[in-house]
């Protein structure tokens, strides 16, 4: 199977999913959440390093998503629809921790350390992208989770993030060059 | 780094499984019908007080007074009812028919029980009732009818899609 006959099968299971939570089938939003939890909490995890203020926001993500989904018209945009909702609710998040008076909540990069010293590669690698990720701006950050890590194509970044597909684009190409002299500028390593 | 993994595993599980029953929670069937019923009974009463209210004649100002108090509470429950069944208990296509049902149901016993009273009392109250009675049927006729479409409508493309995605594979 070529990518876009895999592309157009992976839409169909989105939209046939959406409908049947619009009608209302206790069995697609068990569907829904078992496939999606793992990719959002993901997303806002490495957004927000924290894992108590993550549990928070995604918990927020799915009332959204309970409340809304009958109201998504093309259901074959779920994947971009379910990133935008993640990133609002992040963005409301950010909104009311500023808002906040200081020393109101201290959210500060509390992630607990998982990697001992002898723990094999795979873990050393996800850490190594995880710190490179944790040092670049959040702008280009958000763009090489969303592409890289999560998957969306460039159209759907956009719908996410509200810009055009031209400024993902060009955020895409700063985040390579950014990550790129991260890792040289540590001599490849976290 | 096999134990490590299995915790994330289970952690995994377990969130998902805790999102799950939020979902359940949210999205019971019972208590968005205990909206759609309180909806209904405002609205009900809401039509018998402006019924009495708009065609008795001479109310004294305190009368008046105490029915628009009473318009006042009808609303305002109307308002919340919908509020939360558009914002907090959003309702799916399965719900939506089971609450326009509800609504053809109460509103058909309504106008009945109305059009009973007119035609025994002939007071214009019971008229005036009927009348706002008929209206309400109306409007629940059309949020049935509504329901129905939207259900068959996403039935069939569930079934296309259903086929489409079995044939590909």
């Amino acid at each position: 199977m070529n990518d876009r006959v895999i592309d157009d099968t992976r839409k169909k299971a989105d939209e046939l999913l959406v409908v049947r939570c619009q009608l209302g089938e206790a069995l697609a939003f068990n569907d829904l959440i078992a496939h999606w939890h793992g990719p959002l909490s993901s997303y806002v995890q490495r957004q927000s390093l924290n894992e108590t203020t993550a549990a928070d926001v995604v918990q927020d993500i799915w009332l959204r998503v309970f409340r809304s989904i009958s109201s998504l018209r093309d259901g074959r945009n779920l994947r971009a629809w379910l990133f935008g909702i993640a990133r609002r609710a992040w963005m409301d998040h950010l909104r009311g921790r500023y808002a906040a008076p200081m020393g109101a909540e201290i959210d500060i990069d509390t992630e607990p350390s998982l990697v001992t010293s002898g723990e094999e590669e795979v873990q050393f690698d996800r850490e190594f992208v995880h710190k490179t990720l944790a040092r670049l701006p959040s702008v280009e950050r958000e763009v090489l989770i969303l592409f890289y890590l999560e998957e969306l194509t460039q159209q759907e970044i956009a719908q996410v993030i509200g810009v055009p597909m031209g400024t993902v684009k060009s955020r895409l190409f700063r985040a390579r060059a950014l990550c790129r002299e991260e890792i040289e500028s540590n001599g490849g390593r976290p | 780094m096999n134990t490590q993994n299995g915790f994330a595993k289970h952690s995994q599980t377990d969130a998902i499984a805790a999102m799950q029953r939020l979902a359940e929670t949210q999205l019971s069937t019972g208590s968005r019908l205990a909206y759609v019923g309180l909806l209904l009974f405002a609205s009900t009463m809401l039509a018998v007080v402006v019924s009495l209210w708009m065609t008795e004649p001479n109310l004294p100002a305190r009368t008046q007074i105490a029915f628009a108090l009473m318009s006042g509470i009808g609303i305002a429950w109307m308002g919340f009812a919908i509020w939360v069944l558009r914002h907090r208990r959003v309702m799916l296509a399965g719900h939506r028919q089971v609450a326009g049902r509800m609504a053809v149901f109460f509103t058909g016993l309504f106008v009945l029980g109305a059009g009973i009273t007119a035609v025994l009392s002939r007071a214009p109250a019971s008229i005036a009732a009927l009348l706002a009675g008929l209206v309400m049927l109306g409007v629940a006729i059309a949020i049935l009818r509504s329901a129905s479409h939207q259900q068959s409508r996403l039935h069939a493309r569930r079934d296309q899609l259903q086929r489409e995605l079995d044939e590909s594979l």
